[in-house]
C-alpha cells in the first residue's frame, strides 16, 4: 500500500457501504477528502438533439450511394432490350424510377416537396409524417436523369435535403440534386 | 402492438428488419441521450462523445438483425457505444487531456463557483489517467449512478472483480489529484 492509497474502509465510504460517522474517528479527515473527490465528479446531463438527424441521414446518404450502382446494370439491360427489340421506340421517354425522400423534421407542422419534378409547386408534393416520429417521407416515381428539388417545411422555410448534394440556385438558395 | 401504445423497442426494431429504415429515428430518438454523459465522460470531449454515439447508432444499424434480444436493444447499443469509446480513447489518447480541460470548462460555466470548477476539470483530467476499464466504472458508478450490481448485469462481470477495478481507481484518482495540486 503507498502513501496515495485509501485505507480499505475509506473505500468502503467511497461505495456507499459505510458512512462518514462509521468510521474510526482517526479516519474522518481521510473520509473527508475521500468524499470531496466524489462530490468533484460532473454529473451534468449531456444532450445531443442533432444525433437523430446525423444518424438518418449518414444513413441515406449511404442507401444513396450504393443505388447507382445496383441501377446501372438495370437500366443497361433495360436500354439493350429496347434497342433490340423496339428500335423506333428510342425517342421514347426515359424510364421512371421509384425514389424514397426522407427529411427528419420532429419540430415540423407541414412538409412538402418542391422541384424540377413539380414546377417548383411548394404544395404539390407533401410528405407524409411516419406516426409520432419526426420522420417525413413521399415516395415519387421520377424519369431517370437530373432533378432538383428541395424540401419546404411548414410551407414557409425551403431547406436542402441534407442527405444529398447540393448547388446554388443562383438566388442565394441552395437545391439538392438528385441524378437517376 | 396495441393499438395507440408506444411501440417497444422490439416493435421497431422488426419493422425496421422489415424495411421500414426510417423507423429507426425512433430508437435514436429514444436512446441517443441516455449515454451521452458516458460517452463524453469517458472520451473527455463532448464533440468526440457526439461522433462516437453517432457511430455507435450507424453500426447497430448495420448489425441489427445481430441483435439477439430485439426488446432489450439499448442493451446491446450500449456494448457497441462501449466498444466505440474504448477504441476512440486508444486512438486519441495523446490529445485528450487538452479536450478534456475545454470541455469541463465549457460545463461549468453554467454551474459558477470557480473551486468547484477546478476541482471538477481536476478530476475529469485525472480519471483521463486511469485505465479504460477502471474510467468506466468510475462513471457508470459515480457519475450514471448505478449499482455494482446493475454494472456487473451490464458488463457481464462480476461485483468482486468490479470493486477490485474501482478500489484502484480511487487509489490512481487521489494519487494523480495530490500531483497536480
Amino acid at each position: 500500500m503507498s502513501d496515495h492509497d485509501f485505507h480499505p474502509l475509506v473505500k468502503q465510504l467511497l461505495d456507499g457501504d459505510l458512512t462518514l460517522a462509521e468510521l474510526p474517528a482517526e479516519l474522518r479527515a481521510e473520509g473527508e477528502e475521500a468524499l470531496r473527490l466524489l462530490a468533484a465528479a460532473d454529473r451534468t446531463p449531456v444532450s445531443m438533439p442533432a444525433v437523430t438527424w446525423r444518424v438518418m441521414a449518414a444513413l441515406e446518404r449511404r442507401r444513396r450511394r450504393i443505388r447507382p450502382w445496383l441501377l446501372a446494370p438495370a437500366l443497361a439491360i433495360a436500354a439493350a432490350f429496347i434497342l433490340w427489340i423496339w428500335p423506333a421506340r428510342l425517342t421514347a421517354p426515359p424510364p421512371l424510377v421509384t425514389v424514397r425522400f426522407v427529411l427528419v423534421a420532429p419540430d415540423a407542422k407541414a412538409v412538402s416537396l418542391a422541384g424540377t419534378f413539380n414546377q417548383w409547386d411548394a404544395h404539390a408534393t407533401p410528405l407524409v409524417r411516419a406516426g409520432a416520429t419526426g420522420v417525413w417521407t413521399a415516395t415519387l416515381s421520377l424519369p431517370a436523369g437530373q432533378h432538383q428539388y428541395a424540401f419546404v417545411v411548414d410551407g414557409q422555410r425551403w431547406v436542402p435535403d441534407p442527405g444529398a448534394p447540393a448547388v446554388d440556385d443562383g438566388f442565394g438558395r441552395r437545391n439538392s440534386v438528385l441524378t437517376l | 402492438m396495441r393499438p395507440g401504445a408506444e411501440p417497444t423497442d422490439g416493435d421497431i426494431v422488426r419493422a425496421v428488419l422489415a424495411g421500414e429504415r426510417e423507423r429507426y429515428a425512433q430508437l435514436v430518438e429514444r436512446y441517443r441521450d441516455r449515454y451521452a454523459r458516458y460517452a463524453a465522460r469517458m472520451l473527455g470531449s463532448a464533440d468526440a462523445a457526439e461522433d462516437a454515439v453517432q457511430d455507435a447508432f450507424v453500426r447497430a444499424f448495420d448489425q441489427l438483425a445481430q441483435c439477439k434480444e430485439p426488446d432489450n436493444f439499448v442493451g446491446w447499443f450500449f456494448l457497441i457505444l462501449r466498444n466505440r469509446c474504448f477504441a476512440e480513447r486508444r486512438r486519441s489518447r495523446a490529445t485528450a487531456p487538452l479536450e478534456a480541460a475545454d470541455s469541463v470548462a465549457a460545463a461549468d460555466r453554467t454551474d459558477g463557483g470557480a473551486e468547484t470548477a477546478e476541482r471538477r476539470r481536476a478530476l475529469q483530467l485525472a480519471l483521463l489517467e486511469l485505465t479504460p476499464d477502471q474510467r468506466e466504472v468510475f462513471v457508470l458508478k459515480h457519475v450514471e449512478g448505478l449499482s455494482y450490481g446493475q454494472i456487473a448485469e451490464r458488463l457481464s462481470t462480476s461485483v468482486a472483480s468490479l470493486k477490485m477495478r474501482m478500489h484502484r481507481a480511487y487509489d490512481r484518482l487521489r494519487e494523480q489529484l495530490r500531483e497536480h495540486a
